[in-house]
């Protein structure tokens, strides 16, 4: 139990990193109610594009910014094969993430691994940082779970704002009823790419701060990552769905799904004495309850006066 | 909600029934990246080493990442933060996990191929200088190109498969190609992305080829069958970097034991834990003995001839 309580803020600073991923899948998923697959190899793209800039002496947030326009880059292709060429968005989005393998391998300079040395480059976030604040060596600033909390709530802030302009409400209008939306003379299609652009970004981001905090950009991290996002998306909205209505709330609630979802899996690592091999069963299993358990409760305890209510509905 | 919660952290107290360890107990964790038959043995080999070498006075937790970059860096956060006196990182992103995790705590790598490359160090010369060190897989590279022509003296093109999404395989590529070409052999690389992009691919280089060579590659290693499927009907021999894809598809191996690596590892281990050895001077080691190996039916059926000096491959 106390190692489980000591490895808490790792679990807690990845669970933010993926956060940022869950965002940008909230926006398609959610928003744009589009199952956006571009992510498995936007979140690479992103890595990839941070660890070969900072190589190459890049400053840190020079190399963020320059990942989330990558990761936008991305998204518009998605989006320009969905609307420019009528492939459906999840083929779109396939296809996008097949040819991004080369492009990635492209950029890490034909490389399936990147490492990035803590010792050598300054980076933002990393997992030694962990340590050397236990130690006393770091602040609190420097600490992985401020500095990408921080991260988190302006790009919160940045996005609630966003979403409340023109553009961006129109964009949500594009995601609830497109047929509406164009008859408000809304461009559906545009608003389609923007919203596919805005999410790759996020996860090119989210991408290039795990790379770091890992110290390695691999070929395959992204692999699955959209599992990891939408799991996030739903575990949040499951638990704090009935807490979070306004619309920064609700983005908050997403990164702490995924927070929620890493403290689950460290939880699974830390306190199983078993065969490590039933890991993955039982992550899944653990999850799965989180999002039975609220199902249940409404089925199987709901008031009775619900149901009289809804016949007048 | 509650309930949600209520469940959730009984299963995991259920789930908990970690053993209370003694303090005297020196504390060595295990991170081994995915299920997969050389990184077992190399476990496997490091912690009979360990037992034999120190058994009473060690205990070994053996964890499991299943594959999943994020688990690794939980099960290496759950290392670190419990403080355990060493962590065995077995194969490169278990590594390199570990090594951006602490700074401190004694790492010992093993079924790694190239430590500069994996930890991104320049100048790197066996000598980490920090809490680093550990075992190679690397099998001499310009032997196993001599194999190659001592066993195929008439070969004129060797194809090179691997995946691309393999950090060590390019590096392999890279020496092997030299190596060869140094002997008078052309040679061209074939990559492929993953297993279903692998069976086109092989047959690409069956094609073009008298021999095929393969690196240490683990997509190959999961997916040796379909390259026997592939070279075996073509008649082109497979010559392997590691002795499980030589079992299933190759012809000829030079061997090394990936137990034996764990093994030497674990004498490392103890030498670290108990003679209070400095791991940052304790140079990367190699396996110390290399086999050429045959495959008996696989040789058989292609009709080569066996030169002396190869042992046939034992059956697993």
């Amino acid at each position: 139990m106390n190692s489980f309580i000591n490895a808490l803020p790792g679990a807690a600073a990845q669970g933010l990193i993926w956060g940022v991923m869950a965002i940008g899948l909230y926006i398609t998923y959610r928003l744009l109610n589009i199952s956006d697959l571009t992510v498995d190899g936007s979140f690479c793209t992103g890595g990839a594009v941070g660890v070969m800039l900072i190589m190459n002496g890049w400053n840190v947030w020079f190399a963020l910014l320059a990942a989330i326009l990558v990761g936008m880059l991305t998204g518009m292709v998605t989006g320009l094969l969905h609307t420019s060429c009528g492939i459906p968005a999840i083929l779109s989005g396939i296809l996008t993430q097949l040819g991004l393998w080369s492009v990635n391998l492209a950029i890490m300079g034909m490389k399936a691994n990147q490492s990035i040395n803590v010792n050598k480059y300054k980076l933002l976030v990393s997992l030694r940082y962990l340590q050397d604040f236990n130690k006393g060596k770091r602040t609190f600033l420097e600490h992985p779970i401020f500095v990408v909390g921080m991260i988190t709530l302006a790009l919160i802030a940045v996005l609630y704002w966003f979403f409340g302009t023109e553009l961006g409400s129109s964009l949500r209008a594009t995601g609830s009823n497109p047929s509406m939306a164009r008859a408000q003379g809304i461009n559906t299609n545009r608003n389609i790419v923007l919203g596919l652009m805005v999410s790759n970004g996020l996860v090119a981001l989210s991408g290039a701060l795990l790379a770091q905090y890992q110290s390695f950009a691999d070929i395959n991290m992204g692999r699955g990552a959209i599992v990891i996002g939408l799991a996030a998306v739903i575990i949040g909205e499951v638990i704090f769905g009935k807490l979070f209505r306004n619309f920064a709330f609700k983005l908050l609630g997403v990164s702490l799904g995924a927070i929620i979802y890493y403290v689950v899996i460290q939880a699974v690592v830390s306190l199983s004495g078993i065969n490590s091999n039933y890991l993955k069963l039982l992550s899944a299993i653990i999850v799965g309850l989180f999002l039975a358990v609220p199902y249940w409760k409404g089925k199987y305890f709901a008031k009775a006066a619900r149901k009289g209510g809804s016949a007048h509905a | 909600m509650k309930k949600g919660f209520a469940i959730l952290m009984a299963l995991c107290l259920l789930l908990g029934c970690v053993p209370a360890l003694a303090d005297e107990l020196y504390r060595v964790g295990v991170c081994q990246h995915i299920q997969h038959e050389a990184l077992d043995e190399a476990t496997q080999g490091f912690i009979d080493a360990l037992t034999a070498e120190i058994g009473d006075e060690v205990s070994i937790e053996i964890q499991n990442a299943s594959g999943d970059n994020g688990v690794c860096l939980a099960i290496i956060s759950d290392f670190v933060s419990n403080d355990v006196d060493l962590i065995l990182a077995n194969s490169t992103p278990s590594l390199q996990a570990a090594y951006a995790a602490t700074s401190d705590i004694p790492v010992l790598g093993t079924s790694i191929t190239e430590y500069c490359v994996a930890l991104g160090l320049d100048g790197f010369n066996d000598v980490s200088g920090s809490n680093i060190s550990g075992t190679s897989d690397l099998a001499p590279l310009d032997q196993q190109a001599a194999l190659i022509t001592e066993l195929f003296p008439q070969a004129q093109k060797v194809a090179i498969l691997y995946c691309s999404a393999e950090p060590n395989s390019l590096y392999q590529v890279e020496i092997v190609t030299a190596e060869l070409e140094k002997l008078g052999i052309s040679v061209k690389p074939f990559s492929f992305v993953d297993v279903n992009e692998m069976s086109l691919i092989a047959q690409e280089a069956c094609d073009y080829a008298d021999v095929i060579y393969t690196p240490t590659d683990n997509t190959i290693a999961a997916s040796a069958g379909i390259l026997d499927n592939i070279c075996h009907p073509a008649g082109k021999p497979v010559i392997t970097g590691d002795t499980g894809t030589c079992r299933t598809a190759g012809a000829a191996v030079l061997g090394i034991s990936y137990y034996e690596l764990g093994s030497l590892t674990g004498r490392m281990a103890a030498s670290i834990l108990k003679e209070e050895t400095d791991i940052s001077t304790l140079p990367i080691a190699y396996a110390e003995n290399v086999t050429k190996y045959y495959n008996p039916a696989i040789c058989e059926a292609l009709g080569i001839t066996i030169p002396d000096g190869f042992t046939a491959l034992p059956a697993n």
